[in-house]
């Protein structure tokens, strides 16, 4: 037991002097939880208001475009900015970058509205809409959306008006701006109680935590070669001392260091995230905890492993930062770590089930956002266990294979 | 007494044995000189006592005990020195020491004991709380042989123990190497300096390609025939001396003859003083290591 107390020690020590592999284990993911925790805090609330204005022309003036352009307002999601005169002038707001949407709504809008052939036989002219080329896609689809949707309630009002009027039924004096309880409400779907859909801190506290967690391997890999380049291995070999001692001299300082960034990101997700205005994490209660610490243990020793294999394959300190590191981050793009999942195309999806890092974000999903039992984490808990298991026994056969 | 009877080993895909039968007997309570030159099978032989490899056939016996039976026994009875600073350049001094005594599964009151006396002996009191990677090279070469000397180990394998230290440096690590049979650590020392192993040595063997080429006490393997004088004067050996003997200039006003007989020798220095050549130093009848070296291998230990 004294010998892996030494190792221990020793291991303490030497990632205590370590600034750079301190920074990139506990600074790196506080800043990224914060950073993205607000950069996306619109992205994970549903119906929250897009911070993208848009103007009208209205050349029609009359009721119904007034109506119509009532209800665009209503919506809310789009910011209603200002009303501009002519078409001509739109477009220059547009290329000077005051506006990214302008809505154009045409003279005889309003007459016109149920009959688009007209009366007189002639095409009705249709709604323009000047977008700024830059503006995301799908949001200039969603103002289109939008504003269809707002078009088709003002015609539906104006039909049951005209349709009463002919049929001799009562017609309430503000038909035009009739509401109709058309808002839905998104409810996420859990195992116990239901609950807001998750928030932006609910996802990147787990996804950074597990970026984090991998980043092991750069001290790990750091002191590993510099063991194996200075012939310290080979002394401590020499000394009786079996190369999974060694080894195991590191998985249990790094899992305690995990642990400390799972608490550490825990607590900024808690406390640090409301005090820039994003929401407070929500941790699981009772059993739920276990669960998370299941979940976090299981993506501890995998990342470790991994680690270990990584400063097993590198010959140099740079050699295993640059397949750590890149490693690292290729595992997150293609992981849901930087881009969630589910905003990911189908394709993509199918590839983040091959990284390690959405086994592990899976698993805190499952326990935080359904309320998982350990049946649940199960398929989350097994690969990663499965990963940590392949990637050490491929660390200890390098390292024989080397000292061979 | 390290027994060697036979020992060879080839590496995974070479072509040759990097040991070929080679047999040693390194008598307890000495310093024993392996020398060679690069690739000679020194590293390999001193790993294989370290028990970093195993043999491919033959024997060792440490006191009449299979080796890996004696290791097992006591595992700190053997110690290795590796060429390189095998320890950990983040930690200070006290903090490598402390770590490889645990290592050694040294405990409290023993562990501090022989941390500070291994501090006295490489005379490191000065700079025990410095990081190791601030030492000086000579330091960290004091702190390696400190490293090794924890556990009081009944062998020590020290592989080119002074590559890059100061005269000074070398100086105080040869005087401590040779008092190490003293206090009953048996010594392996590898080294490339010749005046370093016939300094401190008191058995040698000369190893290349994997074999044994001489092996005995230092005095035995330097004797020579006795017409052979080595000279070193305060001026030329004049031209017709070094006609009427077979002359080896060997550097400035120092020279290597070979007289008809031993009984050429007084006429020889009857000549010097003569000539006004003052005698420096005169060997008679012994070889220095470096010619005996190039003799056997036909190459200088440097190559």
């Amino acid at each position: 037991m004294s010998r892996l107390t030494a190792l221990w020690q020793k291991e303490t020590l030497a990632l205590l002097r370590d600034r750079h592999g301190l920074a990139a284990l506990f600074l790196m993911p506080v800043i990224f939880i914060l950073v993205m925790t607000m950069a996306l805090h619109d992205a994970f609330m549903p119906g929250a208001a897009i911070d993208v204005g848009y103007a009208i022309v209205d050349l029609d003036g009359s009721p119904h475009s007034e109506s119509l352009i009532r209800r665009l307002n209503k919506a809310g999601s789009f910011r209603h900015v200002a009303n501009v005169d002519n078409p001509e002038a739109a477009r220059q707001a547009i290329r000077d970058g005051r506006y990214a949407l302008v809505l154009v709504l045409p003279k005889g809008f309003g007459e016109r509205l149920l009959t688009p052939a007209g009366v007189d036989g002639q095409p009705t002219e249709p709604l323009s809409l000047f977008v700024d080329p830059t503006l995301n896609p799908a949001l200039q689809l969603a103002f289109r959306t939008q504003t269809s949707a707002a078009l088709g309630t003002l015609r539906a009002d104006e039909l049951t008006r005209k349709a009463g009027k002919l049929f001799g039924l009562p017609v309430s004096a503000n038909a035009p701006d009739r509401d109709w309880p058309d808002e839905i409400v998104s409810i996420a779907v859990q195992n116990d109680r239901s609950i807001r859909p998750p928030s932006s801190v609910q996802q990147n506290v787990p996804a950074w935590l597990v970026f984090a967690m991998f980043f092991v391997v750069i001290p790990i890999s750091a002191i590993l070669i510099v063991e194996r380049q200075q012939g310290t291995l080979q002394r401590l070999a020499s000394l009786g001392l079996p190369f999974r001692m060694v080894l195991l001299g590191k998985l249990l300082p790094f899992f305690i260091v995990n642990q400390i960034q799972a608490v550490l990101m825990v607590g900024v997700g808690m406390f640090i995230v409301p005090i820039f205005g994003g929401e407070a994490l929500v941790m699981p209660q009772g059993i739920g905890l276990l669960h998370w610490w299941l979940v976090a243990a299981a993506v501890s020793l995998a990342a470790v492993a991994c680690a270990l294999l990584v400063a097993s394959l590198a010959k140099t300190t740079q050699q295993a930062t640059i397949i750590g590191g890149v490693g690292n981050i290729l595992m997150g793009a293609v992981g849901g770590i930087m881009v969630p999942k589910f905003m990911m195309p189908a394709a993509m999806q199918t590839l983040a089930e091959f990284s390690p890092m959405a086994w592990g974000l899976q698993g805190f999903h499952t326990v935080m956002l359904r309320h998982g039992g350990f049946v649940a984490i199960l398929p989350s808990l097994l690969p990663l266990l499965a990963f940590a298991a392949a990637t050490l026994a491929a660390a200890i056969w390098l390292n024989h294979r080397q000292s061979a | 007494m390290l027994h060697i009877d036979g020992v060879s080993f080839r590496y995974r895909g070479a072509a040759t044995a990097a040991l070929d039968g080679v047999a040693l007997d390194i008598p307890t309570g000495s310093v024993y000189g392996l020398l060679g030159p690069n690739g000679a099978g020194k590293t390999t032989l001193i790993s294989i006592l370290a028990g970093l490899q195993s043999a491919t056939s033959g024997q060792i016996t440490l006191n009449g005990i299979p080796l890996a039976e004696a290791r097992s026994a006591d595992p700190r009875a053997i110690a290795l020195v590796p060429q390189d600073y095998a320890f950990y350049p983040m930690l200070t001094v006290a903090e490598n020491l402390h770590f490889f005594g645990g290592v050694l599964g040294l405990q409290k009151t023993e562990l501090r004991s022989q941390i500070e006396a291994a501090i006295a002996f490489a005379r490191l009191e000065q700079v025990v709380g410095k990081s190791a990677e601030q030492l000086s090279g000579g330091l960290r070469r004091r702190l390696n042989l400190a490293i090794g000397l924890l556990g009081r180990p009944k062998l020590l394998l020290l592989d080119e123990p002074t590559v890059g230290v100061d005269p000074q440096s070398r100086h105080f690590l040869l005087d401590s190497v040779a008092g190490l049979p003293a206090n009953g650590t048996t010594v392996i020392y590898t080294s490339h300096y010749m005046e370093e192993v016939e300094a401190i040595c008191q058995r040698v063997a000369i190893v290349d390609h994997g074999k044994v080429l001489a092996e005995g006490p230092l005095d035995a393997l330097l004797r020579c025939d006795e017409s052979v004088v080595e000279l070193e004067l305060n001026a030329e050996l004049p031209p017709n001396l070094i006609t009427r003997h077979e002359t080896i200039v060997e550097g400035a006003m120092k020279y290597r003859l070979k007289l008809a007989s031993a009984a050429a020798l007084p006429r020889l220095l009857d000549d010097l003083a003569g000539a006004g050549c003052a005698v420096q130093q005169l060997k008679v009848g012994r070889e220095n290591l470096e010619h005996l070296f190039m003799r056997l291998t036909k190459r200088s230990l440097r190559d």
